[in-house]
């Protein structure tokens, strides 16, 4: 309590001198609570409009929706990809709610696909899905061509509370939130506990380790590769590459411009190649998605594994797996010299309001209950990683899975999603990447490369939007 | 039929009549109305509107697109591109590639079918198994037999000894775009074949009869009477494989998902992408029409080529 009314005097204090700076500039201050247009990229905003919560500065609600007495029906899209996750949370929430009716509508797995079939729906104008899944990659670029509602105009401040450090922030765009973080997911170093403890080493710590280690399993016949990982031409080797690039102390954006052309963004590309040309990874890893990484692992044929949470599960499942009981997980590696465990991206999904909306009520309520403890337990029953911290911080989650018990380990990197041109800076990343990992070109030139097209994709316009 | 235009004819010349003849245009102008209607709305509608779209700077709102005219200004970012003219070259040469491959195996298998007498629709129906497969589907089998790993490719050739280490198919640039055209001329190379047999048995016996009497022989036969009979049917299979290869999209989007890099990006998988996963609606629709215009000159090309080196043969 006493440090929320620090945070709320300095905050004071701070926006005062903002506001103080703009009006020297003769600049006109925003009247009342008329938030800022979305897609402008820089506004204005006074001291009596912002709040702060969950660890970043957001606007105050503008239409609060008094919610308690919602009814009716609302269509809901959900796109996960496996299980009766889905029906069981409708039929708590339709249980605990009998006024309100939820219809389930299945989207693609695919997430492009997914993408392109909810934008083609809600840009037309159509008041269904109410509510739907989304990545956590989304928010900006939804923000900025209205694909989704700003929650925060219609949800009051207190509501952002709840979830864990840094979700809200992955969600706000131009100081709006407009995504309720659903689930959260993130990347681990699974690997073959019986090999290591036959060739008597110890679970790999830096990346260095890692790679002796794993080339002296399989120059001693103990399996076919070292490390598989993805590194297809597609999202998933943004995520790979953007932990190198965390762990050897860069990022892909520096004050809002390109910053590939590092020492720290060399030493990731150039490790991540080298694992390739060294006989650790094979080459053929430059077309891997999840699938295929994980099915070299489960298969026995590869000592280590970079994936998501869900792997795990996927490892002690005997009908698909070869390596039961054989699999131990730890927080990712890190460069020597650069701590005890590495980056790890982050990852999930989060629900979404469609402007066009004709039940904001219902949505709302089922938005909110589905951010409550009582769905959070069922998502964590299913393997999914909770986002509310009443959830995810207490200790009986470790019951559902080993992974969950490394979550205060990790050390996440978020991708540079804060751009609704996002698509554009991921595949200036990926497309070269995975061009320097296929050893077409060189990694100097790939990173240079990626570094202008970065540049170009963030002015948003022209030839970058290609 | 000649019948009915005798008629007309008649009715036309017979002033008298005019009355009645203009009362059937119109009947027959409204019997045109629902196919125009339905035409105007899904092929004339659209075309126009992606044209519209391409001249204008769209952003999503509330309220659905909102259209800036921007002249062309879609059109000079996109042709300042790199990526744009890279996706162009790879397009063109895959397509020239893989069309003139598909047409001359297909005529190959063509005239081997013809000339089969028995199991002649068996070897039909045996070769029209890859047209019939969903594309997509192909494309996921055919990535299992690339796949670096586990292919069963690499494990043909590793068996004959013809190769020591697994080549890395999809993720290599040369080998990525073989792959890619070999898959592309096993599924569509039925497709030409079928068109060329049923031009092959338009072909009036005697024609061969005749020649074989003048004492052609198998070559001159092929040469003289074959081919210049073929060449409707070997424009019309040219002629859709270039519209459909110019607009490649599942093979490269399921196999290599345009890569490495951007080597296997096609026209059709850029414009999808700018449009649908970057939201850029304009320049993407610029990126659709000038697809469009580069597949319309190269049919004009094809046809023109086409006509030039056969027309005079055929006389």
């Amino acid at each position: 309590m006493k440090n929320k009314v620090k945070r709320w005097t300095s905050l004071a204090v701070a926006s005062s001198a903002t506001a103080a700076l703009v009006v020297g500039c003769g600049q006109p201050t925003n009247s009342g609570s008329t938030a800022n247009t979305n897609g402008s990229a820089s506004t204005v905003e006074t001291s009596n409009t912002m709040v702060s919560v969950a660890g970043v500065r957001i606007a105050k609600p503008t239409h609060l929706v008094n919610y308690k007495n919602a009814s009716g029906t609302i269509v809901w899209a959900e796109s996960f990809t496996t299980g009766p996750t889905a029906s069981e949370l409708v039929s708590a929430f339709e249980k605990k709610y009998p006024k309100i009716k939820i219809k389930l509508q299945v989207q693609p797995s695919n997430t492009d696909t997914n993408r392109a079939d909810l934008t083609a729906s809600i840009s037309g104008g159509s008041s269904t899905p109410d509510v739907y899944m989304g990545d956590v990659i989304w928010p900006a670029q939804f923000a900025h061509s209205q694909l989704a509602a700003p929650l925060s105009d219609y949800l009051p401040t207190s509501f952002w509370a709840r979830f864990s450090n840094g979700l809200v922030q992955g969600a706000t765009y131009n100081g709006k939130v407009y995504a309720a973080p659903l689930f959260a997911d993130t990347a681990f170093l699974y690997y073959r506990k019986d090999l290591l403890a036959k060739y008597h080493l110890p679970v790999p710590k830096t990346w260095e380790q890692l790679e002796s280690e794993a080339s002296y399993i399989v120059k001693h016949g103990g399996a076919k590769y070292g490390f598989v990982w993805q590194g297809a031409d597609y999202e998933g080797l943004t995520c790979d590459f953007d932990e190198y690039l965390a762990d050897a102390g860069g990022s892909v954006l520096t004050n809002g411009k390109a910053s590939l052309n590092t020492a720290a963004a060399k030493q990731a590309l150039s490790f991540m190649r080298g694992l390739i040309t060294s006989g650790v990874t094979p080459q053929s890893v430059d077309t891997f998605q999840e699938p295929q990484s994980e099915n070299v692992f489960t298969q026995g044929n590869a000592v280590f594994l970079r994936n998501w949470s869900y792997a795990w599960s996927d490892s002690q499942n005997p009908a698909s797996s070869r390596v039961v009981g054989k699999v131990g997980v730890a927080p990712l590696p890190t460069f020597a010299g650069h701590g005890t465990s590495g980056y790890s991206t982050v990852g999930g999904w989060d629900l979404y309001l469609n402007p066009h909306t004709k039940n904001l009520a219902a949505a709302l309520q089922f938005i909110d209950w589905m951010t409550s403890p009582q769905a959070q337990e069922i998502l964590a029953a299913n393997s999914e990683m909770p986002t509310i911290k009443a959830v995810a911080d207490s200790p009986s989650l470790a019951k559902y899975s080993p992974v969950f018990a490394l979550l205060p380990q990790v050390k996440f990197v978020s991708r540079p999603a804060q751009t609704p041109n996002y698509p554009s800076v991921s595949k200036a990343i990926y497309d070269n990447v995975n061009a320097a990992l296929a050893g077409s070109v060189s990694v100097t030139k790939a990173l240079q490369n990626a570094n202008q097209q970065i540049q170009q994709a963030l002015s948003g316009s022209g030839s970058g939007g290609l | 039929m000649s019948t009915a235009m005798e008629e007309r004819d008649w009715t036309r010349s017979a002033g008298g009549r005019s009355s009645v003849v203009r009362h059937d245009v119109r009947a027959g102008l409204g019997m045109l109305i629902p196919a125009g209607i339905v035409i105007l709305a899904v092929t004339i509608f659209p075309i126009l509107y992606s044209i519209w779209m391409s001249f204008n700077d769209i952003q999503l709102t509330q309220n659905g697109f909102q259209f800036t005219f921007n002249g062309i200004q879609n059109y000079v970012d996109v042709y300042s591109a790199p990526l744009f003219w890279h996706s162009v070259w790879f397009t063109v040469y895959y397509s020239i590639v893989t069309v003139a491959i598909e047409l001359f195996l297909g005529l190959l298998i063509a005239l081997a079918i013809q000339n089969v007498e028995k199991l002649k629709s068996v070897s039909v129906v045996v070769m029209l198994i890859p047209w019939s497969l969903i594309t997509v589907i192909s494309a996921e089998m055919w990535s299992y037999i690339y796949n670096g790993v586990y292919g069963v490719l690499n494990a043909i050739l590793q068996g004959l000894g013809l190769i020591h280490n697994p080549i890395n198919w999809t993720g290599e640039p040369v080998t990525a775009v073989i792959a890619l055209m070999a898959a592309d001329i096993w599924k569509t190379t039925p497709f030409v074949v079928i068109i060329l047999l049923s031009g092959l048995q338009m072909i009036p016996k005697d024609y061969y009869e005749a020649a074989r009497i003048d004492g052609a022989n198998g070559w001159q036969v092929f040469w003289n009477v074959t081919f210049p009979q073929l060449r409707g049917s070997i424009a019309i299979a040219g002629l859709f494989r270039i519209l459909q290869a110019f607009g490649v999209f599942d093979l490269p989007f399921v196999l290599t998902q345009g890569g490495p890099g951007s080597t296997t990006t096609s026209l059709a998988m850029l414009g999808e992408e700018t449009l649908f996963t970057n939201l850029h609606f304009g320049l993407g629709a610029a990126v659709a029409v000038s697809t469009v215009i580069l597949i319309l000159g190269a049919c004009l090309i094809f046809l023109s080529a086409f006509r030039g080196m056969v027309g005079e043969e055929a006389q």
